[in-house]
C-alpha cells in the first residue's frame, strides 16, 4: 500500500505547496528566495533559503526537493541520507548561514527543531571551455591554459601529477570578495620554510578584494617597492606543474587565470616552458639570445646618447662618419630625440594593448610605417636611432614573462636620464643602482639573484643554459628542497668505451 | 658578546671577493710607477715579496680573531680597556673615513682627467654617495654581493690587455736582480700600501659564517690580488720602457690606450667607467666598517652614523682642487695604512697574545 502512495506521490504538486515569504528581511537581495514545504509522509514542515542567481535550479527542482517531499525525511539528521548530494554540512552555528548562503548553498531548516540547519551544496559554476595560452603561446607543447575557475585549474593540475603528495591548503582571502585561494606543493618535495612562509603572508593579507592572482602577488612580495616582480605567474598548467616538482609552491586564486610560483629568481623570468621541449642545445641558445636581447633592449638608446652627447671619440670614425650624417638635420639634441620616439614606441604598444586586436593591428602598422618613417623625412629622428628604438622594442617583447618585459620597458627611462647627465658613467652608475637593488630583492626570502650571486655552479645548468635532462640529476638549489635528488644516476645507462 | 643573527651573515667564500675588492682600488692604476722609481724592472720581486707580506699580516689577523665573536672593538677592549680602547676604535673610524675620502676623491681625479675635465664635483660625489649610500644600507650581504660583481664584471679585462703583447718586449726584464735589496725593499713598501685594505676583516669578521673556515678564502684573496699585480706589473714592464714608465701617471690605462676593437676605439674610456665598479663595493665596506665601529664604540645607530660620515666627507670633498692635493691625500693614506698594517696590527698581535696569557694564568 505504502509502494502505492508513494509512487503516486512521486510527482509532487510544487506549485501547489509552494508559498512565497517575501516579507521577512528588511534589506533583502531580489534573488534571496526562501519557501517553506510540508513533507506529507512524515508531518514534516521545513523552509529552505537560497540565492537564486548562484544556485543552480536543477539540482533544487531534481536533486532535491523530490527527495526532501517523499523520502522518510523525520528529522533534519536524515537530510544526509535521503539526498543524493554529497556535500551536506548539519551545523548549530546561526552564524554561518549567511556565509553558506552567498556561497551557493541551500540553507534547510526544520520547524520542529530550531538548533540545527543544513546546508546543502547547489551553487551553479558557469565555467567558459579551456583555451589556448594566450600570454605564453608555444610553437610545439601543451595547448591548454588556466580559466578563471579554481577547481577547474587544480584539476588540471591534478591530473598532470596524481600523486597523494600534491598538497592543497585553501584559503579565503579578501573580506568582502572571499576570494578562493589555493595553496599547492608537493609534501615530500617542497621545503617547508617556503610552504610555511607562503601561508603566513596569505593569512596576513588584509585586503577588501581579490581580483586576481596579481594582488595576491603585489600584496605578498617581499619587497613591495620594486619594479621586478617577485614571483612568477603563469597560465600554462604544463609550466606550473613543472614547478611544483622542482619544489616550489604554486598559488592559484578563484577567478584568475594566473598561477603564481615562488620562489624564484630573475634568470627564471627568462626562460620560457618551451626550453624544456627543445633539445638542450637549442633551448640553452635561445636562452642565451634572450638574455643579450634584454641588455640590448636596455642598454642600446642610453648608449647611442651618452656616445653622441659626450663620447664621440670612443667609436671609430667611419661609424661617428655615419651616425653624424644621419643626426645632420636633426634639431633636437640626442636625449630628446630618443625620448621622443621611445615614448612614440610606448605609446603605440599601450594603444596596442587596449585596442580590440584588429584595431590594434592597424595601429601597429600606421605606427610603425607610417610614423616612423615620417619622422624620419621630417628629420625629428635619425634613422639610425629608429633602427635601434625599433629593435630595442622588439627585444624587449622576447621575455616570456610579461610582467617583466614591463620591468625592462621601465628600466630604460633612468638609464636615458642617466646617460645624458653622465656619459656612459652614468650608465654605469644606473646599472650598479639595479645591481644593488637586485642583490637586495629576495623571492619568498631566497635570493633574487641566484645562480649569479650567490654563485651556485650547480644551479647553472639550469639558468642561462638548459643541460640535457640526464644532468639535472638535483633540483635546483636555492628551492632547497626536502628531496634534492630527482632520479637515480646510477641507474643511467653506462657510458660504453669505442669498442665493447 | 654580541650575536648576530645567521641571515645576517655572509658565506666564507664572499670573503674572498671581499679582500680581492678592498686590495684593488685606484692605486692599481698608478702603482707602476711608483715602484719603478725606486727598483727599476725588478720590481716584480718586489710585487711577490709584498704579497706575501699581505699574507703574514693576514695570518696574524686570523690569530687574533681566534677567539669567538672577536673583532677589532673587542680585542682593543681586551688590550687596552674601556676608555683607551674606545679611543683606539674612534683612530680607526678616522681612517677608514680617510680611506672613503681617498678612494673617492682618487676616483674622481681619474674621472677629470680622463673623462670630463670640467666635472661637477659636488653633483658627481652626491650621485655617488646616493648609491653608496643605497648599498650599505641594505647591509652586507649586498656590499658582499657586489664586491663579487667587481671582480667579475671587469675580469675580462686580463684578456684586454693581452692586445698589447704585439708592442712588449720581455727582454726588458734582463739582466735580472740588478738593483741592490734596498732599492727593492724601497719598492715592496710602495706596493704594501697599494695592496691594503684587507685589514677592514678585523670589523667584519662577526658577520662570517663560520669565520676561522674563511681563512683560506682570504688567503686566496691576497693570493689573486698578488697574482692580478704581478700580471699588470709584467705586462707594464714590457710595454714601457723605463724611462717611460717613470714619466707615466697612469701606465695601466695608458696600455689600455693601445687596445682597438671594430666597434671601440678609445678604450681607456671602457677602462675608466669600470673603476667605477670596481671601487664601489672598496667605499661601503670602507663606510660600512666605520659605521660599524662607530656602533660598537658610542652606540650610535649605523644607519645615523652612514648618513653623518656620507654627508661630512661630501663637504670636504669638493673642497680638495688641485692635483697636489689629491696627491699629498693619496701619500698620507699610504703612511697611514702601512704605520696601520705593518707595524700597529703586528704591535696589536703581541699585546694581545701578552694579555690573553695572563689572563690564561689566572
Amino acid at each position: 500500500m505504502g509502494f502505492f502512495f508513494k509512487k503516486g506521490n512521486k510527482q509532487p504538486k510544487l506549485k501547489e505547496q509552494y508559498s512565497e515569504e517575501t516579507d521577512t528581511a528588511p534589506a533583502k537581495s531580489k534573488d534571496e528566495k526562501e519557501s517553506s514545504y510540508y513533507n506529507s509522509e512524515t508531518n514534516l514542515h521545513f523552509s529552505i533559503r537560497y540565492i537564486s542567481t548562484i544556485v543552480d535550479q536543477d539540482i533544487i527542482q531534481k536533486n532535491i526537493l523530490p527527495y526532501l517531499l517523499d523520502k522518510q525525511f523525520a528529522s533534519i539528521a536524515d537530510v544526509k541520507k535521503i539526498l543524493p548530494i554529497e556535500d551536506v554540512q548539519i551545523e548549530t552555528n546561526e552564524a554561518l548561514i549567511e556565509e553558506k548562503l552567498f556561497n551557493g548553498y541551500l540553507v534547510l531548516k526544520v520547524h520542529t527543531d530550531k538548533q540545527h540547519v543544513a546546508f546543502i551544496a547547489a551553487k551553479e559554476v558557469i565555467v567558459r571551455s579551456l583555451s589556448m595560452p594566450e600570454v605564453e603561446t608555444s610553437v610545439i607543447g601543451p595547448k591548454e591554459a588556466f580559466i578563471e575557475a579554481i577547481d577547474q585549474n587544480i584539476n588540471l593540475l591534478r591530473i598532470r601529477l596524481p600523486v597523494k603528495e600534491l598538497m592543497i591548503e585553501e584559503f579565503t582571502i579578501g573580506s568582502v570578495s572571499k576570494t578562493r585561494t589555493a595553496l599547492m606543493y608537493i609534501d615530500d618535495i617542497a621545503n617547508m620554510e617556503n610552504v610555511n612562509t607562503m601561508r603566513q603572508r596569505l593569512q596576513a593579507i588584509d585586503f577588501d578584494q581579490i581580483n586576481d592572482s596579481s594582488y595576491i602577488e603585489q600584496l605578498t612580495a617581499d619587497n613591495k617597492n620594486s619594479p621586478f616582480p617577485q614571483f612568477l605567474d603563469t597560465e600554462r598548467p604544463d609550466r606550473a606543474a613543472g614547478v611544483l616538482v622542482e619544489g616550489k609552491v604554486v598559488v592559484l586564486v578563484d577567478g584568475s587565470p594566473h598561477a603564481l610560483i615562488g620562489p624564484t629568481n630573475l634568470v627564471e623570468f627568462f626562460s620560457s616552458p618551451e626550453d624544456y621541449l627543445f633539445n638542450w642545445i637549442t633551448a640553452s641558445i635561445l636562452r642565451l639570445i634572450r638574455l643579450f636581447a634584454v641588455v640590448f633592449s636596455i642598454l642600446i638608446t642610453p648608449m647611442y646618447v651618452a656616445v653622441l652627447t659626450y663620447h664621440y671619440e670612443l667609436i671609430p670614425k667611419d661609424l661617428t662618419a655615419t651616425l653624424i650624417t644621419s643626426r645632420q638635420v636633426i634639431p633636437f639634441p640626442p636625449i630628446l630625440e630618443a625620448l621622443i620616439l621611445e615614448l612614440t614606441i610606448e605609446l603605440l604598444r599601450e594603444a596596442g594593448a587596449r585596442l580590440p586586436t584588429k584595431i590594434g593591428q592597424t595601429i601597429g602598422i600606421v605606427g610603425g610605417i607610417v610614423i616612423g618613417t615620417a619622422s624620419v623625412e621630417a628629420g625629428l629622428t635619425s634613422n639610425v636611432l629608429l633602427i635601434l628604438v625599433a629593435l630595442a622594442a622588439l627585444a624587449s617583447f622576447i621575455t616570456p614573462v610579461y610582467k617583466m618585459g614591463n620591468a625592462i620597458r621601465f628600466l630604460r627611462f633612468p638609464f636615458l636620464l642617466f646617460a645624458q647627465l653622465l656619459g656612459l658613467l652614468g650608465i654605469v652608475f644606473c646599472l650598479l643602482i639595479v645591481i644593488t637593488h637586485l642583490l637586495r630583492l629576495t623571492s619568498l626570502g631566497r635570493p633574487y639573484l641566484e645562480p649569479i650571486y650567490p654563485p651556485r655552479w650547480r644551479d647553472l645548468k639550469d639558468s642561462f643554459i638548459r643541460l640535457s635532462f640526464d644532468k639535472q640529476i638535483r633540483r635546483p638549489s636555492y628551492v632547497q628542497a626536502q628531496k634534492e635528488i630527482r632520479f637515480n644516476p646510477k641507474h643511467q645507462k653506462r657510458r660504453h668505451d669505442i669498442e665493447e | 658578546m654580541q650575536s648576530i643573527e645567521a641571515q645576517r651573515k655572509i658565506e666564507p667564500f664572499i670573503v674572498f671577493f671581499v679582500i680581492a675588492s678592498t686590495q684593488i682600488g685606484s692605486g692599481f692604476l698608478v702603482f707602476q710607477r711608483t715602484v719603478a722609481k725606486s727598483a727599476g724592472y725588478d720590481a716584480w720581486i718586489a710585487v711577490i715579496i709584498a704579497g706575501i707580506m699581505t699574507h703574514i699580516v693576514m695570518f696574524l689577523i686570523y690569530k687574533m680573531l681566534k677567539e669567538e665573536g672577536a673583532d677589532l672593538a673587542s680585542i682593543h677592549q681586551q688590550v687596552f680597556g674601556k676608555w683607551l680602547g674606545g679611543l683606539f676604535n674612534l683612530l680607526f673610524v678616522g681612517y677608514f673615513c680617510y680611506g672613503l675620502l681617498t678612494v673617492t676623491r682618487t676616483y674622481i681625479e681619474l674621472v677629470q682627467v680622463w673623462m670630463f675635465p670640467d666635472l661637477n664635483v659636488f653633483l658627481f660625489t652626491l650621485f655617488f654617495f646616493v648609491l653608496v649610500f643605497y648599498a650599505v644600507n641594505s647591509g652586507l650581504r649586498v656590499i658582499g654581493g657586489l664586491s663579487f660583481f667587481s671582480i667579475v664584471l671587469p675580469l675580462y679585462l686580463i684578456f684586454i690587455f693581452l692586445f698589447i703583447l704585439p708592442y712588449t718586449d720581455f727582454r726588458n726584464f734582463f739582466p735580472i736582480y740588478d738593483h741592490s735589496i734596498k732599492e727593492i725593499l724601497q719598492a715592496t713598501k710602495d706596493l704594501t700600501v697599494v695592496m691594503i685594505g684587507y685589514e677592514i676583516i678585523l670589523v667584519f669578521y662577526p658577520f662570517i659564517k663560520n669565520g676561522q673556515q674563511s681563512k683560506k678564502w682570504a688567503h686566496f684573496g691576497l693570493l689573486f690580488t698578488t697574482l692580478i699585480y704581478l700580471y699588470t706589473t709584467v705586462l707594464s714592464f714590457a710595454f714601457f720602457s723605463e724611462e717611460q714608465l717613470k714619466e707615466t701617471i697612469w701606465p695601466t690605462l695608458s696600455m689600455l690606450k693601445i687596445v682597438e676593437l671594430p666597434f671601440i676605439e678609445r678604450f681607456e674610456y671602457i677602462g675608466v667607467i669600470n673603476w667605477n665598479i670596481i671601487i664601489i663595493p672598496n667605499v661601503c665596506i670602507y663606510l660600512w666598517c666605520a659605521s660599524r665601529l662607530l656602533k660598537r664604540t658610542v652606540k650610535i645607530q649605523q644607519r645615523k652614523s652612514v648618513v653623518g660620515l656620507l654627508f661630512i666627507i661630501l663637504l670636504i670633498i669638493p673642497q680638495l682642487e688641485t692635483r697636489y692635493q689629491v696627491d699629498k691625500l693619496d701619500d698620507y693614506f699610504s703612511d697611514i695604512g702601512f704605520i696601520i698594517n705593518y707595524l700597529y696590527i703586528p704591535l696589536l698581535f703581541v699585546l694581545l697574545s701578552i694579555v690573553r696569557k695572563v689572563k690564561k694564568r689566572q
